[in-house]
Parts: C-alpha cells; sequence; structure tokens
C-alpha cells in the first residue's frame, strides 16, 4: 500500500535537508542581487509570498469569494503605523506590535465573518466589497476632526524593528525577516491543508450542505478561514508598513487585493506550491516588462478572464509537482497492468459471502418522530408523521414520487427544522439541530442525487467524515502536537476500514482518486462509505439503488444487510426498487401527500388497499 | 430641524434624479442576474464607457467648445451612441467573457466579471488618461433657461432631462416586456432556462439580448450623468456599479420592477442622509444599506425567499 499513499509525505530526514536547503538559499540570495533595487524586489516577493498564502486559506481552501481581504492587510499596517511611531507617541516594540496586530486584525476578520456568514458566492463578495470601499473611505477622512489615520498623506517615519537589540535597518536583514515569515507562512499552509481543517474547508468549498451533513461545522469553519486568512494579512500588515516606512491608503486599495486575486488564482486556488510560484512570477515578472507599465493592471484583468475560461485550476493545477512522478495506478508491485475486471471479479466472490447474521432487530427505541410536520409556504410536505425505529432494525420508505421521503430525512438530518413535531434519538430532542451537531449525535445520511466532493480523493472524501469525531485546533494542527498525529492517524485508519467494506472498488490506487472519476456505481459506494465514516448509529440511505443495474442492486442490497447483520447497523432507506425493500427490510413505512399511510410488514403493506390505490389508482366504481 | 425641513424639498429632487440614474444601472444587474443568477461585476464600467461614449460624441460635435448642430440633436445622438456602444459592449463582454463558462463554478464566473472589469477601467485610464473629461453643458445650453426656481427649489433643466429620459426608458423596457413575445421569452428563460429551451425558446439570443438592453442602459444612465454633473473619469464605475447593485439588491435581485423602486429608494435616501451627515460619508450610508439589506433581507424589499432544494 505503501506507494500509492502520502503523496506529498517526506521523511524526516528529508525534511531536515530540504528546511537546511531554503535556509541557505535564503542566506545567500540577498548577496546576489545585482542592485538594491532588486533586493526590494526580492523582499517584496516575500511579502507577497505570505498576502497570497493568507488569501488562499480564505479563497483558495474555503472557497470564500473574500473581497475584503486587502482591508485586513491594511488594518494589520496601520495598527503598526499608529503603535510605533510619532502619531500618538505610542512606541511599542516591534515583537510586540505583531503577534497584537495579527490578532487583532484576525479579531476584525471573525467580525466581518460573522456578519456574512448567511451569504453566499456573489453576495458575499459584494458585501466584503462593501466593507473594503468603507475601510478605505475611513483611511481617507478620519484625519479631520481628530487626526487618526493621516488621511491621504497616510503615516510616516515608524519606529524601526528591534529584536532584542538587533536593530533590523539594513536590506538585507529585511529580507531575512521577511522571508523568514513567510517560510513559516508556507510550512503552517502545508500543515493546516492536509489536517481536519483542511479537509473541512475543501469539503465546505466543494459542496458546503454536505460537508455540513458529513458533520462539518460549516459556520465555525468559514469564521476561522476568515480569522486565518485576516491573521496572516494582518501580520504581513505589519512586515510591510516597516518595510516601507510607512502606510498610505493607496497601498490597501482594490488594485491591490486584484495583484493578490491574481497570484492566487495563476497558481492555482488550495494549492500552496501553485500560490507560492503565482506570487514569485507576478512580483518579478512585471519588473521585466516595465516599459509596458500601463498595461500592467490591463493585463491582470485579462489574466482573469483567459485564466476561468481556459485554465480555472491555475498554471499548476493537476500537473502538480509531486503527483507527476507517480506510477500508473492500475500496475501491481510486479508491474503488470491489472484489468478492472480481475479487480472486479476478484471481490465479487468476497461481497457474496453474507457471512453468519449476529445482529437483528431489538425492542430499543432508537429513532422517534411524534407528529412532525413541515411546511413549505402552503404546502404540507409531511404532515403529522410519527414513527418508532428499533436499534438494529432495517425499515425502508417507500411512497410514489412527491411523498415527503426526502422531506422527511432532511427534517432528520437536521437540514430544515420541522415545523412542528419532536423528533427523539437515543432519548434527546434532536429536531430544530443543526445537521453536524445530528452527525455528531450519530446519525448519517446519502443524498439522492449524489453530493460527493467530487475534487477531493476517495480517502479525504471519507476522512472529512471524522471532523465530528476529532477535536484538534489550530495549534494543535500547526505545532504538529501528539494529539494531532494521534486524531490523524486515527481518522485515516477509519476512513481505510470504511472503504476497505467495499474491497477493490474504493481501495488501494483508488484511495488517491478524486472522487469525480469513479463510475457511478462506485460513486453511490462512496457516498455510503461517507456516511459510516462519521462512526453513525443510524444510518439514513436515499435511494442506494438508484441508477444501479440489477447485478449491482443484488449486490448493494446485500451489503445493506451486511452492515446491520455483521456489523449492526440500524438502517433507514428510501427506495424504489420493491425487490429490494422486500429483501431487506424488517418494516416498511409507506407515504403519500406526506402522511403516513401503511406499516408493516412487507407482505401486510404490499397488500394494503390505501398503498395500492397510492401506486396504482383507484379503480372506477 | 427648521432648516432639514426647508431643504426637504430640494433634496426630494435631487434624490428622484439620482435614483432615476441608480434604478437605470440597477436594472442591468437585476436583468442579467435573472437569467443568468450572476453578478455582472463589469456592469459599472459599461456605464462608466457609455459616460465617455456620450462625452465623444460632445466632443467631436462641437468646434471649439461651440456645438455646430442643434443642441437637443446633439443630446439625442449622445443618448443614442452611448447606449449602441455599451449595447455592443455587453455583448462582446457576454461572448468571450461569460458564456464560455456558463457551465462553470459560479466563482468562477464572477473572476471573470472581475477581471472584465479591471480590464475595461484600466484600458479606459491607458487611452483617455486619469483626468476627468468635462461635458460642456454651458455652452450646450444658455444660462438662462438651464436653471430655474420653482419656490424655494432649484431645478435644473439637465435634471429634469434624466428623470424624463430615465422614466421614459423605463416606461419601454416595461411594455418590452409585459407586451411583446421577445419579452415573454426573457421571462421565461429567467424562469427557467432549460424549460425554455424545451419550448423551443433560443435562450443564448435571448442572453445576448439582455446584455444588449440592460448595457444599453447602463450607458444611457453614464451619458445622463455626464449631462448632470458635468464629467467623466475612468474610475466613475466603480462606485456606481456598486450603487447600482445596492439598487438591485434592495428592490430584490432578478425583479426588474424592485430594480427600480430600490434604485429611486437608494437616490432619495442617499440625498437625504447628505443633511444629516457629511457628505464625505454619503456612500458610506449606500454601503452601510446594502451591507444591512443583504444580510438581513438578501432576497430584498420586493423578493419572495426561497428555500434551497436539497
Amino acid at each position: 500500500m505503501a506507494p500509492t499513499l502520502a503523496k506529498t509525505e517526506l521523511n524526516k530526514t528529508n525534511k531536515v535537508i530540504l528546511y537546511v536547503v531554503i535556509g541557505i538559499v535564503l542566506a545567500v540570495v540577498p548577496h546576489l542581487m545585482p542592485n538594491s533595487y532588486w533586493l526590494r524586489i526580492y523582499t517584496m516577493t516575500g511579502l507577497f509570498v505570505m498576502l497570497a498564502l493568507g488569501l488562499n486559506v480564505v479563497a483558495g481552501f474555503a472557497g470564500l469569494l473574500d473581497l475584503a481581504y486587502v482591508a485586513f492587510f491594511g488594518i494589520g499596517g496601520y495598527i503598526f503605523a499608529l503603535l510605533s511611531s510619532n502619531q500618538f507617541n505610542i512606541h511599542l516594540p516591534f515583537l510586540l506590535v505583531l503577534p497584537l496586530s495579527a490578532f487583532l486584525t484576525m479579531g476584525f476578520g471573525f467580525a466581518l465573518g460573522s456578519t456574512s456568514l448567511r451569504l453566499k458566492g456573489d453576495y458575499l463578495a459584494i458585501v466584503t466589497l462593501a466593507f473594503a470601499q468603507i475601510f478605505k473611505l475611513l483611511l481617507l477622512n478620519l484625519d479631520r476632526p481628530v487626526n487618526i489615520t493621516g488621511g491621504v498623506n497616510g503615516i510616516f517615519n515608524l519606529d524601526p524593528v528591534n529584536i532584542f537589540g538587533l536593530k533590523i535597518v539594513s536590506p538585507v536583514l529585511y529580507s531575512y525577516l521577511i522571508w523568514f515569515f513567510a517560510i513559516i507562512v508556507v510550512t503552517a499552509s502545508f500543515r493546516i491543508k492536509k489536517s481536519r481543517y483542511g479537509r473541512g474547508w475543501e469539503a465546505i468549498r466543494e459542496d458546503e450542505l454536505a460537508a455540513e451533513a458529513m458533520g462539518v461545522n460549516t459556520t465555525w469553519m468559514k469564521l476561522m478561514a476568515f480569522a486565518g486568512g485576516a491573521f496572516i494579512a494582518g501580520g504581513t500588515g505589519v512586515l510591510f508598513a516597516s518595510f516601507q516606512d510607512s502606510v498610505f491608503p493607496n497601498n490597501f486599495d482594490f488594485p491591490q487585493l486584484v495583484v493578490v486575486y491574481c497570484m492566487v488564482i495563476l497558481g492555482g486556488m488550495g494549492n500552496i506550491v501553485g500560490v507560492v510560484v503565482g506570487a514569485i512570477l507576478l512580483s518579478i515578472l512585471p519588473e521585466f516588462l516595465r516599459e509596458y507599465g500601463a498595461y500592467r493592471m490591463m493585463s491582470y484583468g485579462l489574466i482573469l478572464i483567459v485564466l476561468m475560461a481556459l485554465r480555472p485550476q491555475g498554471i499548476l493545477g493537476e500537473i502538480g509537482l509531486f503527483t507527476r512522478g507517480k506510477t500508473r495506478p492500475d500496475r501491481d508491485e510486479t508491474g503488470v497492468l491489472k484489468a478492472s475486471t480481475d479487480l472486479y471479479y476478484g471481490e465479487r466472490e468476497q461481497i457474496g459471502q453474507l457471512g453468519t447474521p449476529q445482529y437483528s432487530m431489538t425492542d430499543r427505541p432508537l429513532l422517534e418522530l411524534k407528529n412532525v410536520t413541515m411546511n413549505f409556504g402552503g404546502l404540507k410536505a409531511v404532515d403529522d408523521l410519527s414513527f418508532t425505529l428499533h436499534e438494529k432494525e432495517i425499515l425502508s420508505i417507500i411512497g410514489p414520487n412527491g411523498a415527503g421521503k426526502t422531506t422527511a430525512f432532511n427534517l432528520i438530518s437536521g437540514i430544515y427544522p420541522p415545523s412542528s413535531g419532536k423528533i427523539f434519538f437515543e432519548g434527546a430532542d434532536i429536531a430544530g439541530s443543526k445537521p453536524h451537531q445530528v452527525v455528531e449525535a450519530g446519525i448519517a445520511r446519502t443524498f439522492q442525487n449524489q453530493r460527493l466532493f467530487n475534487n477531493m480523493s476517495v480517502l479525504d472524501n471519507a476522512k472529512v467524515s471524522q471532523f465530528p469525531r476529532t477535536k484538534s485546533g489550530p495549534i494543535s494542527i500547526l505545532f504538529n502536537f501528539p494529539r494531532h498525529k494521534k486524531e490523524e492517524k486515527e481518522t485515516e485508519k477509519i476512513a481505510k476500514d470504511m472503504l476497505n467494506l467495499f474491497g477493490a472498488r474504493l481501495t488501494g490506487y483508488r484511495f488517491d482518486q478524486k472522487a469525480m472519476f469513479l463510475s457511478y456505481a462506485n460513486r453511490r459506494r462512496l457516498e455510503i462509505a461517507r456516511a459510516l465514516s462519521t462512526n453513525a448509529k443510524l444510518l439514513m440511505l436515499d435511494e442506494p439503488s438508484a441508477g444501479m443495474n440489477p447485478q449491482e442492486t443484488i449486490e448493494i442490497t446485500n451489503f445493506i444487510k451486511k452492515l446491520r447483520d455483521i456489523y449492526g447497523y440500524t438502517i433507514i432507506v428510501i427506495e424504489h426498487k420493491l425487490n429490494v425493500v422486500k429483501t431487506i427490510s424488517d418494516r416498511v413505512i409507506v407515504l403519500d401527500y406526506g402522511s403516513k399511510i401503511a406499516e408493516g410488514g412487507y407482505g401486510e403493506v404490499a397488500n394494503n388497499k390505501q398503498v395500492i390505490e397510492a401506486y396504482l389508482g383507484r379503480k372506477r366504481n | 430641524m427648521e432648516i432639514y425641513l426647508q431643504q426637504l424639498p430640494q433634496q426630494l429632487v435631487n434624490g428622484l434624479t439620482l435614483g432615476g440614474v441608480y434604478a437605470l444601472i440597477a436594472i442591468g444587474y437585476t436583468m442579467v442576474y435573472g437569467i443568468l443568477s450572476m453578478l455582472n461585476f463589469a456592469h459599472g464600467e459599461v456605464y462608466m464607457i457609455g459616460g465617455f461614449a456620450g462625452w465623444w460624441v460632445l466632443h467631436l460635435l462641437s468646434r471649439g467648445n461651440v456645438p455646430i448642430i442643434n443642441a437637443s440633436l446633439i443630446i439625442s445622438l449622445m443618448i443614442i451612441i452611448a447606449m449602441a456602444v455599451t449595447g455592443l459592449l455587453g455583448m462582446g463582454i457576454e461572448r468571450f467573457a461569460y458564456r464560455p463558462l456558463r457551465k462553470a463554478p459560479r466563482m468562477n464566473l464572477l473572476l471573470s466579471a472581475l477581471g472584465v472589469s479591471i480590464f475595461l477601467q484600466n484600458l479606459v485610464l491607458n487611452y483617455q488618461g486619469a483626468k476627468a473629461r468635462f461635458f460642456l453643458v454651458s455652452s450646450l445650453i444658455p444660462e438662462s433657461i438651464r436653471v430655474f426656481h420653482i419656490g424655494n427649489v432649484v431645478f435644473s433643466l439637465m435634471r429634469i432631462l434624466v428623470i424624463v429620459v430615465a422614466f421614459l426608458l423605463m416606461a419601454l423596457l416595461t411594455v418590452l416586456i409585459k407586451k411583446t413575445k421577445v419579452g415573454k421569452a426573457m421571462r421565461a428563460t429567467a424562469q427557467d432556462t432549460e424549460a425554455a429551451t424545451f419550448m423551443g425558446i433560443d435562450v443564448d439570443r435571448i442572453i445576448v439580448l439582455v446584455f444588449l438592453i440592460g448595457s444599453a442602459l447602463g450607458g444611457a444612465a453614464g451619458t445622463l450623468v455626464g449631462l448632470m454633473f458635468t464629467q467623466v473619469d475612468y474610475y466613475v464605475g466603480f462606485q456606481a456599479g456598486l450603487k447600482g447593485f445596492t439598487a438591485a439588491v434592495l428592490g430584490g435581485i432578478g425583479n426588474i420592477f424592485g430594480a427600480m423602486i430600490g434604485g429611486i429608494i437608494l437616490g432619495l435616501v442617499e440625498s437625504l442622509a447628505t443633511t444629516f451627515f457629511p457628505a464625505t460619508y454619503k456612500d458610506v450610508v449606500a454601503f452601510v444599506i446594502l451591507i444591512l439589506v443583504l444580510i438581513f433581507r438578501p432576497w430584498g424589499l420586493m423578493g419572495e425567499k426561497i428555500p434551497e432544494k436539497v
């Protein structure tokens, strides 16, 4: 298994070597610069690397189009300028202002995030843009009646940086200082990306609702993205202000934001190496094209248009430096190509064996719906629905289209709060809980119309689901504390165990394959594996066999049965294929127009007059 | 308080003029949003280019600051040519920046729109310079009839012209949408693009038409504002775009009549706000309104809340 895994993982010695090499390069490069002008460009590049990586957290990882980002950069800069200059005669030391300013800016990020959390896509973009405009107007106008920001003239002559007596005034020392922090930000980006936070953000970017339904606290994670981006921007702002020895409103205006966005997009949103390359390219290239300086902003506009049309994943995108050298995934260790049918038939026998059932339905109620009603405007999608689900039971919900089956699932899983009624899970009322809280309580679901995280790997899709079961925060992730390491190991083990339930279809080389490249049936299987990876007790499957051929249907039917008989899950299934319902169900509930019209064993329900009428219509008298 | 009451009629007139312009810009946003569910970021620049087109017409038809033909003819030509230029520009933007992305994630579309906006703004900066261009209205209309008073309220002919043209264009658009076959096709496409295709509507053509009309109205607004405030520069589109968007959101985005009403409300609020706040914070008032509406009532004053389909 080892060679197919961990494509970016370096072992410890390699890591040490890498950092030593980077250290030597950073120590030498400033001395190679032909003149002080290029040394300045080199140092600015370091600042842009940080700035772009900060934006990459918000826009790249979490997919939030934050157009106020540059304002955070400005807030950081202005905080430093106010606290370390003659403006108010406050002269706090640099080593205090840097973290102070980063944390204060993070607070602003948090505040912006919490006001605009409910907004999506375009609306979020425009609200954040409006905030950025307000920020700029304040910078420009807060020189009267009391001079705070210095208006158009900004604030200058800031205190020199003094680190434990070492005064940083020479340009070379500045380049060391700034690139030192840049490397920290790069490292932090890598760590956070492959942690539960990184996966949570990526899941939100791919499909926010599905992320929430797999237990990711999307509200919190979006706030953390805003806060994280603002933290980096604020710190970078301090370094920038100190390097420039001044701050002006123009430093933090819209064009600056566009430049940073272009860096992130050119490199590929979320792709750390790409973003670093993008930042370096766009810092250096304009210097070679200086006689065309007037066209600089115009070409940034063109870069955006052309990249979005032709290569939205950025210049590095999929040809990523680390995935290149990988061997063909469907080759085994000896180098022989394996046909997919080999994998298929090798596995089929195993699936065929059901084994001896170990679990069966008990009397203990696990889930109880009491008079649950859901109104959409005037339409009652679910009307006074009550039923009890017992532990280790397989319950099927059937009914014609529009009968309210999926709405019932959405009510239980917390996607809609019910208009009235109560939902008890293990004795606690979960009606009105958020989806991620429902997952945490132990209920997981699949979606009728497949909502996988398509651009994430198969393994990461399953790993996302461990989000509510792990607790590592940013600090323990960034410093790689033992608790985080342990949780990562557990997450990987559980995700692999669950994918293993489907044998070769989702394992081996497929761990690293993107979900979108799987076959239709495999995507359905992955949805189930993803739901199982939440450590759920109760599994809700919305039409698991939809679109599957007869062979696949038989297989998934046996699999669902096995989940209960061998692994002891409690299951609710919405299903249209009645032979599936007949095989797996302990009990069947029939819905029509939102109400329960029949309940009982399959045979009982199938002969119920009302049910037949609901499906086939009434005979004319 | 008394002084405010004295100013009130004047601010109402000013607000109504401003509101008419915002409404024209807002319509462009809302029409595109209604059909493509996208925020056409470049719309503010379209407005700006409309202003420049009007300026060029005036410039080319003047000799030494004196118009060479009849003033009303010049003003009509300015508006019509500005509308033609921006209409074509809108079609071009749709064709090259948005159509290739119709199936792409929304974020890509928005970034592309941002790219168009930056591109156009800097294109104009490069070829027209950063300095404002002045509309020599004084030579167009003699001083004696340019401004007149009714009671305490100052009316300028230009303001009246702006109100009349803005409302005339909105009336025409209303007729087009409500009464004609094309209007019906546009409404159908906005409701459900796929279903409209199945009913034999050429959706691509409708989308082009929407960009044409929306951009032309934005262009008309550009020229009208130029005539009213007598200047235009490369940067006006940014602010105007945000205002137009605010108006569209205020009225419920996607809703054309909402956009008209939203524009007028925003114009009035902004004018009245200048009585109470320093003028430098006038824009802050508009942005705060935008933020509040989007956060607390994102479906606008007239729109309806629609739950997300799962």
